[in-house]
C-alpha cells in the first residue's frame, strides 16, 4: 500500500495523462497515486481514462485551479 | 458555503485513505458577481455605440463561460482517441458540427430564398494541398502546445501560465500567415476549386449528406471506443 505523487503542475493536456498512465504501470495493486495537476482539461481525461480502466477515483481541489486526482489502483 | 465545503470534505474521505490535510480556499463568489457586473456594464456602453457590438460581447462571454464549463476540447477531441481510446470529447464535437450544419444551413437558405445575399460565402475556401498540409501543421502544433485556438484563449483565462506563452506565438504565427497568405493564394489555391455543397447536391441533399457523414463518423467514434477500452459505462 504505497503513496505515490506525480507533480503534473504546470503541464498542459496530454502530459499528466501520459505520467499517470507510465507511473500506473510501475505500480503495484492496491497502491494509490496522487497526481496534482492545475490543468482543467486533465481534470477530465485522467479521471475518465482510470475509471474505464476499472481503478477508484477521486478527484479533490486542493486550492484555487489546483487539483489532485486520487488513483487507487485495483487490478 | 461552509455546509457545501463540509459535504466536500466527507466525500473527499470515503474510499481511498490520504494523509495531507486541505489548504483552505478564497471564497470566489464576489468575483464571479463582479465579474457579471462588469461584463454587463462594458456590454450597456457597447450597446450605446453600437447594438451588434453589445451583440458581439455578449455572445463571447457566453461562449467562454461554456467552452470552460463544458471543457470542450477540439484537440482532446483529435487527440484522445489515439492515447486513451476515449471518443467522448469527439463524440460531443460532432454533435456540436451536426447542430452548426442544420443553424448554418437555415441561415443560409433563409437568406437564399428570400433572395437577398448568402451571408458568410467569403469562407467557402478553396481546396488544395495546402490544406492537407496547413491541417496536419496545426494538428502537430495544437496538441504540443495543449490547445487549439479556442482552447488556448480558454485556458489562458483561467491562469494556465504555459498557454499565455502558446497564445504569444499563435498570434506570431497568424501574422507571418497572414502575411504570407497572398502567395500561398497565388501558387496554391488561385487554379483549387471551391466546393460549396448546395452547389452539388441541392440544399436538402447537401444538409442530409452532411448529417449522414457526421453520423456515420459519430456510430464509427462510439465503435473504436468500445473496441479500444472494452464496455465502458460513462456517460
Amino acid at each position: 500500500m504505497a503513496e505515490f505523487t506525480v507533480d503534473c503542475l504546470g503541464e498542459a493536456c496530454p502530459v499528466p495523462l501520459m505520467k499517470v498512465q507510465k507511473q500506473m504501470e510501475k505500480m503495484a495493486v492496491g497502491d494509490v497515486l496522487i497526481a496534482q495537476i492545475d490543468h482543467s482539461c486533465a481534470m477530465k481525461n485522467i479521471p475518465e481514462w482510470a475509471r474505464n480502466n476499472g481503478h477508484n477515483v477521486e478527484i479533490e481541489e486542493v486550492d484555487d485551479g489546483e487539483w489532485e486526482i486520487v488513483i487507487e489502483k485495483t487490478k | 458555503m461552509q455546509e457545501n465545503a463540509a459535504t466536500q470534505s466527507q466525500a473527499g474521505s470515503s474510499q481511498i485513505r490520504r494523509s495531507k490535510p486541505r489548504k483552505k480556499k478564497k471564497n470566489q463568489v464576489p468575483f464571479g458577481f463582479l465579474g457579471l457586473l462588469l461584463i454587463a456594464a462594458v456590454a450597456l456602453v457597447l450597446g450605446q455605440k453600437n447594438g451588434t457590438l453589445a451583440l458581439f460581447w455578449v455572445f463571447g462571454c457566453c461562449f467562454g463561460f461554456i467552452l470552460q464549463k463544458a471543457r470542450f476540447c477540439f484537440t482532446a477531441s483529435m487527440r484522445d482517441p489515439c492515447i486513451t481510446g476515449s471518443t467522448s470529447v469527439t463524440r460531443a464535437v460532432l454533435i456540436a458540427f451536426a447542430i452548426t450544419t442544420i443553424g448554418f444551413t437555415a441561415i443560409k437558405y433563409g437568406a437564399f430564398v428570400n433572395g437577398g445575399q448568402i451571408p458568410g460565402q467569403s469562407y467557402v475556401m478553396p481546396v488544395s494541398l495546402a490544406t492537407c498540409v496547413g491541417g496536419v501543421m496545426f494538428g502537430i502544433g495544437m496538441v504540443i502546445a495543449g490547445g487549439c485556438a479556442s482552447g488556448t484563449l480558454m485556458r489562458v483565462g483561467e491562469g494556465f501560465g504555459m498557454q499565455i506563452l502558446s497564445l504569444f506565438f499563435f498570434v506570431v504565427g497568424s501574422l507571418i500567415g497572414a502575411s504570407h497568405m497572398g502567395w500561398w493564394t497565388l501558387n496554391f489555391n488561385a487554379t483549387a476549386p471551391k466546393v460549396f455543397l448546395p452547389d452539388v447536391f441541392g440544399w436538402a441533399g447537401a444538409l442530409i449528406l452532411q448529417l449522414a457523414v457526421i453520423g456515420l463518423l459519430y456510430i464509427a467514434a462510439d465503435k473504436y471506443e468500445k473496441k479500444r477500452m472494452g464496455n465502458t459505462d460513462e456517460d
